[in-house]
This record gives structure tokens, sequence and C-alpha cells, in this order.
């Protein structure tokens, strides 16, 4: 038996919490209840006081906490992102998660012993990024954009000196993750300064006859057909018309799903894996963590993967293994 | 297209896209029954579920408190009713009413009345209902999203949090609620078996006209220029 894939699984509440942490999440990963993190939705995430309370759970069942604080700090409004790089530390936080340079400085300087995670929202995708990362700011882990095909995940493995970690299901960005700037053209708000991409508050759905019409602010972005399976109101999964054809321009509405793909991912060097989804509810977490756990410990066995079914849970009811086993250029 | 509700009664219409077509079920029957009941019958009810709401998962409304005071339309379609949600901050209050009129609600939340509960009590994921068209929302979206995420943090467990309010007779009741709901379970899986065999005919035709349907398409692929040829 191998060493198995380490499980990463997402938290929005301390219920859902607990819900990965019982059904096999190797660590949890979440944000405070602000714009410090890239899921800032209304009514999630967490209070200090739950963190304290999430974090206590987690360790007497063996399992981490990583402290998502990567938005990019506002010019001139540095406390919150110090206040939270400090919490995390004072609360129990195994890791955090950073995107910002600053931010990264300013944790490396005043929490030595504070694991450092780079997120997603950092893009890092080559050796010479990650290399820096690791040698300024002493970066242990990275997660790594969903760009690269296996292939390229195992030539990097073999040249960088951290950890690395990838998503394996969920939602999917147009592979500029950190950089997009398509949500806050219509809505000012974007994942990157804010922690939300395209924010509820601008989002309206309106049933149109048969038809579910999902908009931002004034811009249609979708027009489901009677019985046709919807998805985000994100700019990235509209249909747009052009030049007299209605078609997804980015991207199709999908969520990724690699549940298959595990053994060549643990041949690749692959450290841990990632389940997008802290917006999502308990019973998608129990669903996901559960299905994920039982196909690492499989592979780490050398057996097949159980049969499961996710379709259910996945955006658009369509699953893709994305830039994994990219089929263009 | 606007129909009459299946219920009769007239006073309620729907129109049905904004509706999904309620599932076959003991709730739909039941619904019949329920016509012929004032939403005002249901008010003490209503007002013992909220109150156990809010002795039990209190972080729900903290959750809640940065937006002000929603109010929330929520309609089970398989039910003549809807229900009313005013989340006030001194005294928020769940009451039914025979439709829509006359309620300004800050959004609208519409499905199965069992789905509607297996998201309250966080069974049931959201974004997978909405992705499927078994749940429709309306309005301002921000609010339903804040309202999901705080009852599925919350860990509601509506038979529970209801019979704690009972004292000593939490357990006989919950011994009646043990014998209803295996009752309920019953009939629900006889009318699966009833739905199953009145669709089954429909079913085979269309099976069949599709096959039929990709059969024609593929002589026509293989017959059109550059189409492949056997």
């Amino acid at each position: 038996m191998t060493a198995p894939l380490e499980l990463v699984c997402p938290a929005g509440t301390p219920a859902a919490l607990r819900a990965a942490v019982d059904a096999g999440a190797d660590s949890v990963y979440l944000g405070f209840r602000d714009a410090t993190n890239a899921r800032n939705f209304p009514g999630l995430n967490f209070s200090r006081g739950e963190l304290k309370q999430g974090a206590a759970y987690a360790h007497d069942h063996g399992a981490e906490i990583f402290v998502a604080i990567n938005t990019y700090p506002e010019a001139g409004n540095l406390d919150p992102w110090h206040r939270a790089v400090d919490d995390a530390a004072a609360l129990g936080a195994d890791a955090i998660l950073l995107a910002d340079i600053g931010l990264a400085d300013y944790a490396a300087r005043n929490h030595p012993d504070l694991r450092r995670h780079l997120s997603v929202q950092a893009s890092a995708s080559n050796v010479e990024a990650i290399r820096f990362y690791h040698r300024e700011f002493a970066i242990k882990r990275v997660v790594l954009p969903r760009v690269l095909t296996i292939g390229e995940i195992a030539a990097l493995n073999a040249q960088v000196p951290v950890e690395t970690e990838i998503f394996v299901f969920g939602g999917l960005c147009v592979m500029a993750e950190g950089r997009c700037a398509l949500s806050s053209y219509i809505t000012g708000v974007s994942p990157n300064k804010d922690g939300a991409c395209s924010p509820a508050s601008h989002v309206r759905y309106e049933e149109r006859g048969d038809e579910l019409v999902s908009k931002l602010g004034d811009h249609t972005i979708n027009v489901f057909a009677s019985g046709e399976a919807a998805g985000y109101p994100t700019l990235c999964k509209g249909r747009f018309v052009t030049r007299g054809r209605v078609s997804y321009l980015f991207e199709d509405p999908a969520s990724l799903n690699a549940i298959g793909m595990l053994p060549e991912l643990m041949a690749a060097g692959v450290t841990a894996i990632k389940i997008e989804g802290r917006q999502r509810g308990k019973a998608y977490v129990s669903m996901v963590v559960g299905a994920f756990r039982r196909a690492v410990d499989a592979a780490a066995k050398g057996e097949a993967a159980p049969p499961v079914d996710l379709g259910a849970v996945t955006e658009g009811q369509r699953q893709t293994t994305g830039a994994y086993r990219k089929a263009w250029q | 297209m606007v129909s009459a509700w299946p219920f009769g009664g007239g006073e309620r219409k729907i129109t049905g896209s904004k509706h999904p077509a309620p599932p076959l079920s003991p709730i739909l029957l039941a619904g019949f029954g329920l016509r012929l009941v004032p939403p005002a019958v249901l008010r003490p009810a209503l007002g013992v579920a909220m109150a156990a709401m809010k002795r039990r998962h209190p972080g729900v409304f903290a959750r809640l408190a940065e937006l002000g005071e929603p109010s929330y339309l929520i309609d089970p379609v398989d039910l003549p009713f809807v229900l009313l949600l005013r989340l006030e901050r001194e005294a928020p209050t769940l009451t039914a009413a025979s439709g829509p009129e006359g309620f300004e609600a800050t959004a609208t939340i519409r499905g199965p009345l069992l789905v509607l509960i297996g998201l309250l009590e966080g069974r049931l994921d959201g974004d997978a209902l909405f992705f499927s068209r078994d749940l429709v929302i309306e309005g301002n979206t921000e609010a339903v999203v804040a309202l999901r995420n705080a009852v599925d943090g919350a860990e509601v467990d509506l038979l529970s949090d209801v019979l704690s309010l009972l004292g000593p007779f939490a357990g006989p009741a919950r011994l009646a609620a043990g014998g209803a709901i295996a009752l309920f379970s019953r009939a629900a899986e006889d009318l699966e078996t009833l739905r199953t065999a009145i669709i089954a005919p429909a079913m085979r035709r269309a099976d069949a006209g599709i096959r039929q349907l990709d059969k024609e398409l593929g002589a026509l692929k293989r017959q059109a220029p550059g189409g492949r040829r056997r």
C-alpha cells in the first residue's frame, strides 16, 4: 500500500466542517466571515469563535484546519487581512492559504511557525514562480491552477521543492484564477478583491414562459429551456449570441470530476487533492467527501475506485476532467 | 400559460412555468383535503415550529442579521397554501395564507414540500436542486442565499425540534410520529409504483420513438456530403 493522497475538503459553516470531518476529510479549509477569503457569500463562513470550536472538533478527530486568507488586501486597509492571519494563528489553524505577496511576507515575518500554503488565487503555474514563493516566504505547499495536464503536473513536481495540491471536484474557473476581472466589469465586485464572483446581490432569476432566465446586473447571462439543467450565473459560463449563433463563449457549465484519475495523480507526485465548494451545503460535503474518501483509500491499496454517481451535484449536471486530460491547445 | 390550481377553489392561479410540477406523493393527496382547511388553522402549529427554531437555533437569526429584516414567500407547490416568513428582528413570524396576494416578499422560494423540508434540514443540496430545476427562486437572490446558508449551518431536525417543546409528552409524540412516518413511507412507495405503472406505456412509446429517430439521424449523417460511409 502506498501513502494515500491527502483529502482537503471545503466548509462554509461549522455544520459543514463536522460533515466533512465525519465523512473522512484529512483537512478542512474555511474562511472568516469577511472579504479576506474568496467565498465571501451572505450567511456563510466562520466567526472567530466558530473557528476555535471547529479546529478543536477537527483536531479531536485527527483532521487539520486550513484558513483561506486568499483575497488581495485593499490598498490602505491592510488591517482586516493582518488580523485574519494573526487570529488564524491564535485559534488553532494548521495552515493558512495565501495569495498576496505582501500578506505572505507579513505571515512569514510574524508567524514563522504557521504553515503557509499558496492559494490557487496566486495562479503560480510554473517552476520559477513556485520556487520564488518557496524561497522568499517558505511556502510549503502550492495549490495548482486548473490549467495543467497530468504530464505537466508530473514534470513540475519533479522540479519544485514544495508539495502540490490540486482540485479534483467542483466548480471550474476559466483558467485565470486570481486574475479574472469578468465579475467586476458588471458588478464592481470580484473574487480577487471582495471574495465574491457574481455576487448574489447582483443576481436575478426570472421565469419567462417555460424558460429560466439568469441575469447579472442588467445583463442576461443565460436562458435555460424547459427541463434543461441550470448553471451558475457567472459571466464565464454565460451563453451569448455572437454572429447570429448562440453558444457558450468561454466555458460550458460543468463541474470538474477527476475521481477516476487518482492513481495517475499519485504517480504524478501530487500530495493532496482538493474538493471545491465552500459555498455548498453539508449534504454536498457529505456526499462528495465520502465518495472521495473511499476512492482515495482504494487508490492507496491499488484497487479501483468504488462506482459512484456524483452527477446530481455537478453544475449543469455535467462533468469534465478539465485540463488534466486536455484535448485542446 | 395560466392553469387552474389543481385543488380547485379558484382563489389561486398558477403559471405552469413558475411552479415545478408537484410530484405524485402523499403530500399532494393530503393537499386535496387541506384545501377545505382555512390557512389560519395552521397558525398554532407554525407558531410552535417557529418557537422551536428560535430556541434551538438562534445562530440562524444571527447569520441573517446583516440582511436587515427580509421576508420570504415559501411556496410548497404540492399544497394549497403558501408560507410567509417575516424575519423581523424582535419577533420573526411564520404564517400561512391561501396565496401570495398582498404580501411583499423580499424573495420567493418554490418547490415540493419534502424538498423544502430537506433543504431546511440540510439533507438536500440547494445548488443541485437549482441545477435540476426542482427549486425555483425569484426576487432578491442574496436573501435566498443567506437563508439557505444560515439554515444549512444550523443542523435543524424538524421533528426533534418540535418534540423538544412538548416536555413529558415528547416520548409518546415521538412514537406516534414514528408510526406516521412509516405509514407515509409506505404510501409514498405505493404511489411511486402506481406512477410507474401509469406512465410505462408512454415511456415505451417514447423510447421506441427515440430509437427510430437515432436510426434515421445516423442514416442522414451517412448520406450527407463528407459523412461516414460504410
